[in-house]
């Protein structure tokens, strides 16, 4: 493994995942969010606890970078976009499950159903941008 | 494909068993401290068919992934891919925490109930699928 690349790529997806996921979450969807303002923390709880959303962007970025790298040995976008997609298809479950037992609205269903897509695809496309081996060896997603 | 359906048929017959065992009776007292944050019981049963769905969708998202880049391994494979799924729903769960007023001690649970269960479910996934050139030269 080069670690080097690892690093660099971990720091970059955590980058990219915090950056959209303000973006996503707390700018575009802060209306649908406030529609149902009981379920969330207010400002000053949020800014307690904001070390919390950091460090949890952090165990994310390290576990898409990991699973890039263990995937898809050779990086490359395409692939990881695709292992991206997977991971994404995983998170999308326990959305549903949210939204059966959670009184969120079908709107933030739906954003953050189109926002975990978006945001695990370019993750991945990025590692697999940046941990791109010189090795011949093809990433064993695109044999499968 | 025989065996990637078998496979997706029992982790998700797993992952629905454990999820009503360890969420709906293990831990009912718990979320129960939580009940504000929750849909009230009727309202929750008339959206079940979206925790089926989910959790179907789960099982197949995580077959796919193991089928694509796992399947050989094994049995070990199944739960490398079980451990590194629930450590980035660890991360998730860490994101929730700072915009969800859940009790530490819920999502704490939840996080060691996702362990079990996506460790079993990497087992089961592991001895069930099998690649084709596996099959052939076993």
């Amino acid at each position: 493994m080069n670690w080097k690349k690892f690093f660099i790529a971990f720091v970059a997806a955590f980058g990219f995942l915090f950056l959209f996921g303000f973006l996503w979450y707390a700018i575009l969807m802060h209306g649908a969010h406030q529609e149902v303002r009981a379920l969330f923390r207010t400002e000053s709880e949020f800014n307690e606890h904001f070390l919390w959303l950091v460090l949890g962007h952090i165990v994310m970025a390290l576990f898409l970078t990991l699973l890039c790298v263990r995937f898809v040995p050779a990086g490359g976008a395409g692939p990881c976009a695709l292992l991206g997609l997977l991971v994404a298809l995983v998170y999308e479950g326990p959305h549903l499950i949210t939204f059966a037992v959670q009184p969120i609205t079908t709107k933030i269903l739906c954003g953050w159903i189109v926002g975990s897509l978006i945001q695990f695809i370019v993750a991945c496309s990025i590692i697999g941008t940046i941990y791109k081996t010189s090795s011949p060896v093809q990433g064993r997603i695109l044999n499968s | 494909m025989k065996r990637f359906i078998f496979a997706f048929i029992a982790a998700f017959i797993f992952i629905f068993l454990w999820g009503w065992f360890y969420n709906g009776v293990l831990l009912k007292d718990v979320f129960n401290e939580a009940q504000s944050l929750f849909r009230p019981r009727g309202e929750m049963m008339s959206l079940f068919h979206w925790i089926i769905i989910g959790q179907a969708g789960l099982a197949l998202a995580f077959v796919m992934i193991y089928a694509s880049g796992f399947a050989g391994g094994g049995i070990a494979a199944g739960v490398r891919l079980g451990i590194m799924v629930e450590i980035f729903a660890v991360g998730a769960r860490c994101a929730i925490y700072a915009t969800q007023p859940f009790p530490a001690k819920l999502l704490v649970l939840i996080s060691i109930g996702g362990f079990i269960e996506m460790i079993v479910t990497g087992v089961i996934v592991g001895a069930i699928y099998k690649p084709a050139v596996a099959r052939t030269s076993s």
